[in-house]
């Protein structure tokens, strides 16, 4: 008997001792005697006990396992079905390690505004609904814990709504983006359901392949739609670079470690194993998608100086990477080609973990600055790897997973999701020729920005000198927050330096999904054997050697100079004054030149005021000068819609005068004609 | 082209090398091999020693070839190039770019005002010759110096 099942029911009853310890415990412990936070410890005590049992039954999927049960009774007429596969594994032991690792975590962020009764509560849900998703195995089941995962994110984003005003614009955008995504990923799915005569997923296997292939190509527009807003794509993206900074750092980092993921889940669950695989233009249209994502995000990552906001349109980059790699995969299995399929799946899908691994490390450690500091903007912040150096550590494992150089643990899938388009070119055709190129140009640029990005957050955020008060006065974390990061950078470590263990999972996830391709990864070393071309990288040996020639270098330059070293002189201030903390670097000044290099297409605003004094227009007494970088799709796409349909409301208002006659004769008039519409089309 | 026409043209402008100065280096010296680095700090100078200066690093001197350089930051220099009476303003900037120097290090005084305060001395601004300020290894006289001199001075240095 496989681990999966009883894991699974160990998970849901945490939960709910979670929820209703969150709901009934108090607050502190003795307050008087001792302040101990015994409902933040209670609720992440149960919340990582849950993590840890997705991460057995993920784990136990991975090693091909299967587990699947019928709930008749749980839900009304439909039931609830669940099963779980080596796909659906895959994505719930990432969330159930991103899950274990945060609730560490989070029993020492508790405070501002997440200590709560609510949000307290609702974590568990939360964190159950993220373990959840990848294993429902019916239209319902999918739906239902798909908007339960909507909405206890949504209280969570909230949480700390009485502090800050933007808190609540983020929420109001995450609530509507969320739900247009869940009505038309509602409509893509009935539409399945009912064409396909049933709604459980074994049902709609069977039934894709009768179906018509307009009826499958709207299918997937409609549920890809919802599923790209789901992971931040370009353009549906609004809502994340709100949300995720505006969110308690722990809800972030299980937000954009383990929500976004679901959206990459469902594609390749729908499209690939549900639908079965489909025409070329699905595949170029997420491709494109993931593209246009990973290029635009990581440039508008390149002007946040928001810590979090930073990572939030990471996020939107690694996703758009991840869709890059499904599309393909999507390709080549169109085009008959199941080994290439099988890599550029596979690199996608690990490119899913060592996300994951990162992100939440990075969303942890901003969580950490943020709690010592109370600030996100990086212009302010500085210094802080004196005063929290073991923060400053786990953030730079992670920014080093982030930037896809080795030894890294990004560098190995996007270096996979490479190779997998590199030998791609064996798919004869136009658009492959095409389209491939320009898919590696957008890896590539996208990963030479992140390079950029990730030095300025590290170096402007943890070097130089503090730049206020509140930076100068930080202090590090508790040994929670520590732990929690620990087991984040623990795992990127790991899969920077092993990626080979996760290769026979992966291939049964791929497999799973319908791509049967064989085995890409093995062992310490990542070997690609394609049918004439293999190529071998094995991130262990990277790694020493990049150590081994740091060690050489110093010891060399140790060993030739022939004077000795100083270490008593004072910085060199260009013999004027003591260097202040407003010569650095800020993140505006770094990211200065890159935002001329890519001006026409960020098209930053700036506003020169200049106030002369009244005796004269010469004399200048004050000069404001204020530059934007707004997110320009944001700007352009939206709001017309938002002005127009606020311009609509107000347009109806006069329909609603007030006039009780005036309604009851829409009433009478609605009525008549339905009834006159029904007599014609009878 | 053009370029290449005007280098044929102008030729060699470089004088020929005087004969090695036969002064002993300073022990300082000897440590640095005939390579050696230079920073110009201006403590107060009338920039009649820069002058000067200028034209012995220019292409008729040419003190490169005798293993001399000007650097731009003290943090590389072997040498500091010293001009002009220390005024005030420039006393702790002076005090500060001969500190951020690696060790072993010189420093060469040009100019009479650097060497006693020329026409400048017990003005209200300045503080003393340079030697008051920093230790001075070697010294250039001269009002302003010949760039000869200083280029003498540079090769008891370097050694070559």
């Amino acid at each position: 008997m496989s681990a999966a099942g009883p894991a699974v029911v160990v998970a849901a009853g945490l939960a709910g001792v979670g929820a209703l310890a969150g709901v009934f415990l108090p607050e502190r412990w003795q307050p008087r005697l001792a302040p101990r936070r015994l409902r933040a410890s209670v609720v992440g005590v149960c919340t990582a006990g849950l993590g840890a049992a997705g991460l057995v039954a993920g784990a136990a999927a991975l090693g091909g396992a299967r587990w699947s049960a019928d709930l008749p009774g749980l839900l009304p007429l439909a039931g609830v079905h669940l099963a779980v596969d080596a796909l659906s594994g895959l994505f719930m032991a990432v969330a159930g390690a991103v899950v274990l690792a945060v609730a560490v975590y989070g029993i020492g962020y508790a405070g501002h505004g997440t200590d709560a009764r609510g949000v307290q509560a609702v974590l568990p849900v939360f964190a159950l609904s993220l373990v959840l998703v990848p294993a429902a195995a019916s239209v319902s089941s999918f739906l239902l814990l798909w908007e339960l995962m909507a909405v206890t994110s949504l209280v969570l984003v909230l949480a700390e709504h009485r502090e800050r005003a933007s808190v609540r614009e983020a929420g109001v955008w995450y609530a509507v983006m969320t739900h247009l995504g869940l009505v038309l990923l509602l409509a893509g799915l009935m539409l399945f359901a009912a064409r396909a005569g049933g709604e459980t997923f074994t049902v709609l296997r069977a039934g894709a392949g009768g179906m018509s292939p307009q009826a499958r190509g709207t299918v997937f527009v409609l549920v890809s739609a919802a599923f790209a807003s789901k992971a931040g794509m370009v353009p549906l993206h609004a809502w994340l670079p709100r949300a995720h900074p505006e969110a308690p750092s722990h809800v972030s980092a299980l937000m954009s470690a383990a929500m976004v993921n679901l959206g990459a889940y469902g594609i390749v669950r729908v499209g690939f194993d549900l639908l079965g695989g489909g025409p070329r233009w699905w595949w170029l249209m997420v491709l494109g998608g993931g593209a246009v994502s990973a290029v635009y995000g990581i440039l508008q990552a390149a002007m946040a100086s928001d810590l979090k906001r930073l990572l939030a349109y990471s996020t939107s980059e690694n996703l758009g990477l991840v869709f890059i790699g499904v599309g393909a995969a999507g390709m080549f299995a169109d085009a008959g080609n199941q080994k290439l399929a099988a890599l550029a799946l596979t690199a996608a899908l690990l490119h899913v973990v060592n996300h994951a691994a990162f992100k939440a490390l990075l969303f942890c450690a901003a969580g950490s600055v943020l709690r010592a500091t109370g600030l996100r903007d990086l212009d302010q912040l500085g210094g802080l790897r004196a005063k929290m150096p073991a923060t400053a550590g786990l953030f730079t494992v992670g920014a080093l997973g982030a930037v896809a150089l080795p030894p890294g643990n990004g560098f190995v899938s996007e270096w996979l999701l490479l190779q997998s388009l590199i030998h791609g070119f064996a798919v004869p055709g136009v658009t492959t020729a095409i389209v491939l190129p320009l898919a590696v140009a957008a890896i590539a640029l996208s990963a030479g920005l992140a390079a950029a990005v990730f030095v300025k957050a590290l170096g402007v955020g943890f070097f130089a000198r503090p730049r206020s008060d509140q930076a100068a006065a930080a202090t590090e974390s508790p040994p929670s927050m520590l732990a929690g990061m620990g087991l984040l950078a623990a795992g990127c470590a790991a899969l920077a330096l092993v990626p080979g263990v996760l290769g026979d999972g992966l291939s049964r996830a791929a497999a799973a999904a319908g791509v049967t391709g064989g085995t890409i990864l093995s062992g310490g070393s990542l070997e690609v054997r394609l049918d004439r071309i293999s190529t071998v990288l094995s991130p262990l040996w990277v790694a020493a050697a990049l150590v081994a020639g740091v060690l050489a270098v110093s010891a060399l330059t140790r060993l030739v100079s022939r004077r000795r070293r100083r270490t008593n002189a004072r910085l060199w201030d260009c013999g004027g004054g003591a260097p202040t903390a407003r010569m650095a670097y800020t993140a505006t000044s770094f990211a200065e030149p890159l935002q001329r290099v890519f001006d026409d297409v960020l098209a930053p605003e700036q506003d020169v005021d200049v106030t002369p004094v009244r005796e004269s227009a010469y004399l200048v007494e004050r000069v404001r000068f204020q530059r934007r970088v707004p997110d320009r799709i944001e700007h352009r796409l939206y709001r017309p819609v938002l002005a127009a349909l606020s311009g609509a409301g107000q347009a109806a208002r006069r329909l609603a005068g007030g006039s009780v006659h005036l309604y009851l004769g829409y009433g009478f008039f609605g009525l008549v004609a339905l009834l006159v519409a029904l007599t014609v089309i009878q | 082209m053009s370029l290449l026409r005007k280098i044929r043209d102008t030729g060699r402008v470089a004088e020929d090398a005087p004969p090695r100065p036969t002064e002993n280096p300073p022990p300082a010296a000897q440590e640095l091999g005939g390579s050696v680095q230079v920073r110009h700090i201006d403590a107060g100078s009338c920039n009649g020693c820069e002058i000067e200066i200028g034209s012995a690093f220019g292409p008729v001197y040419d003190a490169e070839r005798y293993g001399a350089r000007l650097v731009a930051s003290p943090r590389h220099a072997d040498v500091a190039l010293v001009t002009g009476p220390v005024t005030r303003n420039m006393a702790e900037p002076l005090r500060r770019t001969v500190a951020a120097m690696p060790q072993p290090r010189l420093v060469v005084a040009v100019g009479d005002c650097a060497l006693n305060c020329g026409e400048f001395a017990g003005g209200y601004g300045v503080e003393g010759p340079v030697a008051d300020v920093v230790p001075v290894d070697l010294q250039v006289p001269g009002c302003p110096p010949r760039p000869e001199a200083i280029v003498a001075a540079l090769r008891i240095v370097t050694g070559r």
